[in-house]
């Protein structure tokens, strides 16, 4: 791209080019035919001046030679009759006019003697035209060709005083005679006869020149009266005129006139030089012209374009000094200033907008992302630390469904707002999505993050009041600190996260993050991944434990447990990766690939003779699938199992989620003749008056309370006690899992209990082995005494 | 271009002892031809060397008379009546002489001694022109305006008759003639002129 300054310079410059072009042509022209026509004017005049200079020439000869004719001398020693003496003042007198030959010539015709070495002497005067033009008119003067030569000769009477004999004088017209004329006319001048052999009679030019004009002249031979021509000799142009000269004896004696072209250029080619400086210098003072004044306009234009550059380095701090110009300059540039104003309120707001969270005016995980990792750049310098607390609302989603979406955005606020009162001004506090609040502050020590977290648990000790409503919130608090836990913001973010859900878990206000913990999660962060594919490549499997009806010690349930055989972890159990599969909503689909495994292994075993029902754990997610009632009436009689044989196992806790739905389903699941089952019995805080409304059937025993179960200790054996009474008197079957030794089995079966599941029964075996396993125990009484051998015992968490 | 023309002679009775003799010159158109010299040249006869003389005087830049006949050996005397020199001067063969510059008249005459016509000229003044025309006869005569010139004292005798004018080109032929002793004849001559 070429700048507007060049591009008005190179305008101009063409611009003027082409007129100063046009005008040297247009002198050259004019020059040129000028030249031609003074050329031939100079010519005419030097013919002219030619043909006055030969004629007066002859008419000085004719008055000396009639003088000289008058000479008495002359005279006398014409009338001596003594012709020696006649030749000799016949050559005198003709010396004394410059005569180059010399007759005289009877009154009748003849030569009497000539200054010719006598040639002519007795013969008839050569140039009788002369001679008759004498007599008629008592002299004559003329041009004639004589001896190949042109000559202006003279013919007088000699007068005694009668005229008694012709006196003939001969003047060659030679080369002093041309220069004369040459030097008042500046011509080059030539006499030529085009009928004699050498035509080039006389000339003024140099020998050389003459030989090439004479062949010129051949070529163009004109005739005739004057004529104009062109011709080169030694390359240079010349412009000639042939003249035709009066001669008395008919002889086309021509004068030739030429001049140089090149000589008559000269000044019209100074002229023109002159006009192509003049020319050169109209055209460097245009160029400088344009440069300043395309600098006045491209120079404002470079401002604006420098400024345009700082905003768009997002710089809106205006250097331009606008002066008051009407001009166009002016207006783009108060325009441009305008611009920049409004771009600059414009990015203030999307910034705003962008880095701060519209519910609570808070700064939004963006922007409290950049001001930590700034923090962290000074505390870097300052060797002081960054904290970092992430906290997340226990049971917000409960809250929004239970009062609505308005109310939790008025929540959200009010907690925003107590957070923001409660830390200092420095601190920052954002609202990083949902309902996760994110505090960051600047500590000397580590003990100052427990001091926030504190001083945050304490701010919401007290309920929020909103809209009448009396709420209580509790948040779960992560810590993680610079450069304590992480060296850069988003580690330390990550690893906050990673303590707020070790809280979470724990049930504590807050954790600080433990070394090591992320490393574990990225694992998790691998398995979730890895998880969808899992089924695909058929890596999931099935384990089966069987559970034994204490009062006949049949076993008479399979509990179906899902095992991951993972490339690189090896066997993955099931509290490993099914938290995983229901955070990222893989958990419906390995529900159904266990059931229809769990399914179609029981009804292989009944067609074998093995009678056994199976069970089929829930997640809480799996009772929110409206359609999982169907689809299991579906496998049941694809594979053609009675409902019977299928017991469904859920955690109180899975109810508790949403009780009405989750109440829906199950009665759906009854309705279809499902056998259900309420697992981990005793951890959560269902109310037995929620539990009497479920539509269950069997009800098992958290193994937490079993595998301590020994006659010392009391507290265990009152809650499994009083939990199988209290199942018996609702008409539930009990069952006790974590079952690993003989003194819990005596325990349970003095209890009353009616199964028991676990390893002193049985680990959870494969499917393969599960089916010998089946045919070596049925009925067997005594197989508490024979546990499998080489086991160690070990909580197995089931599903 | 120099033929002569027929001359036509018209004569008339004798009158005396001696003959005369009136010639009128005229020139083709019929107009009179002045300044001719008409003279007779008696045949047979020697005549004796006159010693006459005779004058031609220089008035007003001029030769007086334009013409002079002489007859052979008369001394011609060139008084110079002007008051500025002359000088005379001949280049014809029948006489070649000069007098220098002169005031006056000269102390010698110049004796014409061969017939001829003698062109006289001042080598100063070109355009002062006479004619001496020198005849072996003493029977000459100058044609006055009328062109008419008289011979007399004629003895009876054959003659030739000849005519000389200044424009001449050539001779006219001779007009024979015979005289008796007193004849008294007038002729006419037509010349080319």
């Amino acid at each position: 791209m070429r700048s507007f300054q060049a591009k008005l310079v190179y305008l101009t410059v063409a611009v003027l080019v082409l007129l100063l072009t046009a005008i040297l042509i247009a002198v050259h022209v004019a020059g040129e035919r000028t030249m031609r026509r003074s050329v031939a004017n100079e010519l005419r005049v030097g013919s002219g001046v030619l043909d006055r200079s030969l004629a007066g020439r002859g008419n000085m000869l004719s008055v000396a030679v009639r003088a000289m004719a008058a000479d008495f001398a002359f005279r006398e020693a014409v009338a001596s009759a003594d012709r020696p003496t006649i030749i000799s003042a016949l050559s005198n007198h003709a010396g004394r006019v410059n005569a180059s030959a010399a007759f005289l010539i009877s009154l009748d015709g003849t030569v009497l003697a000539d200054t010719l070495n006598e040639r002519y002497v007795g013969r008839p005067f050569p140039l009788p035209s002369l001679a008759g033009e004498a007599g008629r008119r008592g002299e004559s003067t003329s041009i004639v060709s004589f001896e190949g030569r042109p000559y202006l000769f003279v013919v007088v009477p000699i007068l005694a005083p009668r005229p008694i004999d012709w006196v003939c004088m001969g003047f060659a017209i030679d080369d002093a005679v041309l220069n004369e004329v040459r030097s008042l006319t500046q011509l080059d001048l030539s006499v030529w006869n085009p009928a004699a052999e050498n035509p080039l009679m006389v000339s003024t030019l140099r020998q050389q020149e003459r030989g090439e004009l004479t062949a010129q002249m051949r070529r163009i031979a004109p005739s005739g009266s004057d004529a104009n021509a062109t011709i080169e000799i030694g390359n240079d142009p010349y412009q000639v005129l042939l003249h035709p000269l009066v001669t008395a004896d008919g002889s086309h004696i021509q004068t030739l006139l030429q001049r140089s072209i090149d000589d008559a250029r000269r000044p019209y080619r100074r002229l023109e030089l002159q006009i192509f400086g003049l020319s050169l210098l109209a055209l460097i003072a245009a160029v400088i012209a344009a440069i300043f004044f395309a600098r006045g306009v491209s120079s404002p234009l470079h401002k604006l374009a420098a400024e345009a550059q700082q905003i768009e380095k997002g710089d809106y701090s205006s250097r331009l000094e606008i002066r008051q110009q009407k001009d166009e300059i002016g207006k783009l540039a108060s325009a441009f200033d305008k611009m920049r104003k409004a771009i600059a309120e414009r990015e203030e707001q999307i910034w705003m907008q962008a880095t701060h969270d519209s519910l609570t005016g808070l700064p939004n995980r963006t922007l409290f992302f950049d001001r930590v990792a700034y923090s962290i750049v000074g505390a870097k310098r300052n060797s002081t630390l960054v904290g970092m607390i992430m906290m997340d609302l226990d049971r917000f989603k409960e809250i929004n469904d239970t009062l609505g979406h308005h109310f939790g955005d008025q929540l959200l606020i009010e907690i925003g707002r107590r957070l923001r009162q409660t830390l200092r001004e420095s601190d920052t506090v954002a609202r990083l999505g949902g309902d996760e609040f994110g505090v960051m502050f600047l500590a000397e020590e580590e003990s100052r993050a427990t001091d926030v977290a504190q001083r945050i648990a304490a701010a919401f000790e007290t309920p929020l009041l909103l809209g009448g409503v009396s709420i209580e919130v509790n948040g779960s608090m992560g810590i993680a600190l610079y450069p304590v836990h992480a060296d850069d913001a988003a580690t330390l973010m990550k690893r906050a996260d990673i303590a707020m859900y070790d809280a979470k878990k724990n049930h504590t206000q807050y954790a600080i993050y433990e070394p090591g913990r992320d490393e574990h999660s990225l694992r998790r962060l691998a398995i979730l991944s890895e998880l969808r594919h899992a089924i695909a490549r058929d890596e999931l499997d099935l384990h089966y434990q069987p559970k034994i009806d204490v009062a006949s010690g049949k076993a008479v349930h399979a509990e179906a447990l899902v095992r991951w055989r993972h490339p690189v972890h090896g066997d993955l159990k099931p509290d490993e990766f099914i938290p995983l599969a229901e955070q990222s909503g893989n958990i419906g689909m390995i529900t159904k690939w266990v059931l229809r495994k769990a399914i179609t292994h029981c009804g292989e075993w009944n067609v074998s003779g093995v009678e056994l029902t199976v069970a089929v754990n829930l997640s809480a997610l799996d009772l929110f699938d409206a359609e999982l009632p169907t689809y299991i009436s579906g496998l049941l009689s694809e594979v053609g199992l009675p409902p019977s044989k299928l017991v469904l196992e859920i955690t109180e806790s899975a109810v508790m989620k949403d009780p009405a739905y989750a109440l829906r389903i199950l009665r759906d699941l009854k309705n279809r003749g499902v056998t259900l089952a309420i697992d981990d019995y005793g951890t959560g805080y269902s109310s037995l008056a929620h539990l009497k409304r479920l539509p269950v059937d069997e009800l098992k025993i958290d193994k937490s309370f079993v595998l301590n179960l020994r006659n010392a200790a009391t507290d265990d054996i009152v809650i499994v006690r009083s939990t199988i009474e209290l199942g018996h008197n609702m008409g539930l079957r009990v069952i006790a899992e974590g079952v690993e030794n003989e003194e819990a089995w005596q325990i349970l079966k003095r209890l009353g209990c009616d199964m028991a599941q676990g390893y002193f029964i049985s680990k959870p075996l494969p499917a393969s082995e599960f089916g010998a396993w089946m045919t070596n125990h049925t009925g067997n009484s005594n197989l508490a005494r024979n546990p499998p051998a080489g086991e160690t015992p070990s909580v197995i968490e089931p599903l | 271009m120099t033929r002569t023309l027929p001359l036509l002679l018209l004569l008339f009775a004798p009158l005396a002892r001696a003959a005369t003799l009136s010639v009128t010159v005229r020139d083709a158109r019929g107009g009179a031809v002045t300044d001719a010299v008409v003279y007779a040249v008696p045949e047979g006869r020697e005549l004796p060397l006159a010693k006459k003389t005779a004058v031609m005087d220089q008035k007003n830049r001029m030769f007086v008379p334009h013409v002079l006949p002489v007859q052979t050996g008369t001394a011609v005397r060139f008084p110079n009546s002007d008051d500025i020199r002359h000088q005379v001067y001949s280049f014809s063969s029948a006489k070649q002489f000069q007098i220098p510059l002169y005031k006056g008249t000269p102390a010698n005459p110049v004796v014409f001694d061969r017939a001829g016509v003698v062109t006289l000229g001042c080598s100063i003044h070109d355009r002062m022109t006479a004619y001496v025309v020198v005849v072996d006869t003493p029977y000459f005569a100058t044609t006055d305006k009328k062109g008419r010139g008289a011979l007399a004292s004629l003895g009876a005798g054959k003659y030739s008759l000849r005519v000389w004018y200044p424009e001449m080109t050539s001779e006219p032929a001779p007009v024979p003639l015979t005289l008796a002793a007193s004849d008294d004849k007038e002729l006419v001559v037509t010349v080319r002129k």
